[in-house]
């Protein structure tokens, strides 16, 4: 199995990432081993996989769930000390038209 | 010389030191190594010896917990309110979460001191630390060596005593292999043994928080001090463990059935497999039934995990877009070019490969997507 540049190209764009063409080129080489590494996972496992079982799986019933009550948050000025250039909106440079 | 943390509790109990002594001797011996190991990537001094002169109030007040006034580190992805935490990574530079992780609350509740965050590989995404934005650690055994990774600085601190005890986290082996190359414990605990609240997520379905010390039994005393259901983490469990971790390593196996994997033999060095052997030797004699066992799909863990944590990740690390906190592009000209140039300069190769291996995984078969 391999993977073409573009192919790679459409995976940036989704991830919302951009390469240059060098990245692209070194990217696109790697990526083949990669997937030729995950690609072992369909070689059969000898004995089977039957007693593989998810284990952690926990049903959330209705009962469980709380009431829907205002609960105590985060002050609003707290969550927006990490926001670059926050005067009381979110500021971006003006976009060109 | 590295300290159990039993034996710095008994002397803070017989007053043969105070914890802001104490304290100041850590932070004495990081300002004289860090800046040759890199371990720590964020100092909280001030915030340590807060915390320790209200431990010696506990202290002199007699009801302390053992964790009380001992120093320790925390790995750079665990969230602590107001203080850095950037996961090694440029997209988080100057971050300051305005919450604390979980563990963080329930250490403090014990009278924990904070001396600092610890160098990891970016977003936990590496295995020698070399990610990190600021550079790798070096490990204290021989600092021609790496670390080991992701939790590599969390790792050293401990190794070099600039810590009693660390918390790390583990998603494929990022407690164990750092823990094991720079020859300290490391235990990565049950999936959801441990609240992971607050550890900035890579692979939600195999992250865990787990605690790097100097012995086994101070393993167990953090993990008792840091285990237990959440209702903020939906994967936590409260489990009746019957005694505390501490407690139950005084038990003698007698009786007990042990589990030897043969896979774990495979191309293994041959000094660590003699090592091996003569624990399990050791814990025969001391009367457990020792088992030759198969675990078939071992060979199948690492791409497994691979296309797991990869897929969480592209979708996990989503979030980060320069808009609500973190690094932001200096110029753009769209809000889409701002996110796209954010991202593409805010993140390390290791994590964009990561990104795209993710979102190939989750996008193959819908190509039009």
């Amino acid at each position: 199995m391999s993977i073409s540049k573009t192919e790679i190209e459409k995976l940036a764009k989704l991830a919302k990432l951009s390469f240059s063409d060098e990245e692209l080129e070194r990217f696109t080489a790697e990526f083949d081993e990669i997937i030729a590494f995950a690609d072992t996972i369909n070689q059969s496992i000898e004995g089977g996989t039957e007693e593989i079982r998810n284990v952690g799986a926990r049903m959330v019933s209705f009962d469980d769930l709380r009431a829907d009550e205002v609960m105590p948050s985060l002050p609003n000025e707290k969550i927006l000390s990490n926001v670059e250039g926050y005067n009381g909106f979110f500021s971006v440079e003006r976009s060109k038209k | 010389m590295r300290t159990k943390i039993s034996e710095l509790a008994k002397r803070l109990r017989n007053r043969e030191i105070s914890a802001v002594e104490l304290t100041k001797a850590y932070i004495g011996a990081i300002e004289k190594l860090n800046p040759t190991l890199n371990a720590y990537v964020h100092l909280t001094f001030d915030t340590a010896l807060n915390a320790a002169e209200q431990a010696d109030q506990r202290l002199k007040e007699g009801d302390a917990p053992l964790l009380c006034g001992i120093p320790m580190a925390l790995k750079d992805n665990i969230c602590t309110d107001g203080l850095n935490t950037t996961c090694c990574s440029k997209i988080l530079k100057g971050f300051k979460p305005y919450y604390d992780a979980t563990v963080w609350e329930k250490l403090k509740a014990h009278g924990a001191v904070l001396l600092g965050k610890t160098n990891m590989d970016e977003f936990a995404m590496g295995s020698t630390s070399e990610t990190s934005c600021y550079g790798a650690p070096l490990n204290p055994r021989n600092t021609n060596y790496v670390t080991g990774g992701s939790s590599g600085g969390s790792a050293a601190v401990v190794c070099a005593n600039l810590a009693a005890y660390s918390l790390g986290s583990d998603t494929g082996g990022s407690i164990r292999q750092p823990a094991s190359f720079c020859g300290v414990v490391g235990f990565k605990p049950t999936y959801g043994a441990v609240s992971r609240y607050g550890l900035i997520a890579y692979g939600s379905s195999l992250d865990q928080i787990g605690p790097l010390t100097t012995s086994v039994k101070d393993a167990a005393i953090v993990f008792d001090a840091i285990k237990g259901g959440d209702k903020l983490d939906q994967t936590s469990v409260d489990y009746d463990y019957g005694s505390s971790l501490a407690e139950s390593l005084d038990r003698d196996v007698k009786g007990m059935r042990i589990g030897v994997a043969e896979e774990f033999f495979d191309g293994i060095n041959p000094e660590i497999k003699s090592k091996i052997e003569e624990a399990i030797k050791l814990i025969e004699r001391n009367g457990a039934v020792i088992e030759s066992i198969r675990l078939p799909a071992l060979k199948s863990a690492l791409p497994v995990y691979y296309i797991i944590a990869c897929a969480e990740a592209s979708s996990n690390l989503g979030r980060y877009d320069g808009i609500r906190y973190g690094y932001r592009t200096s110029s753009y000209a769209s809000i889409e070019e701002m996110i796209v140039k954010t991202r593409s300069e805010g993140f390390g190769d290791e994590v964009k490969r990561r990104i795209i291996l993710g979102t190939y995984v989750l996008s193959s078969g819908y190509y039009d997507a």
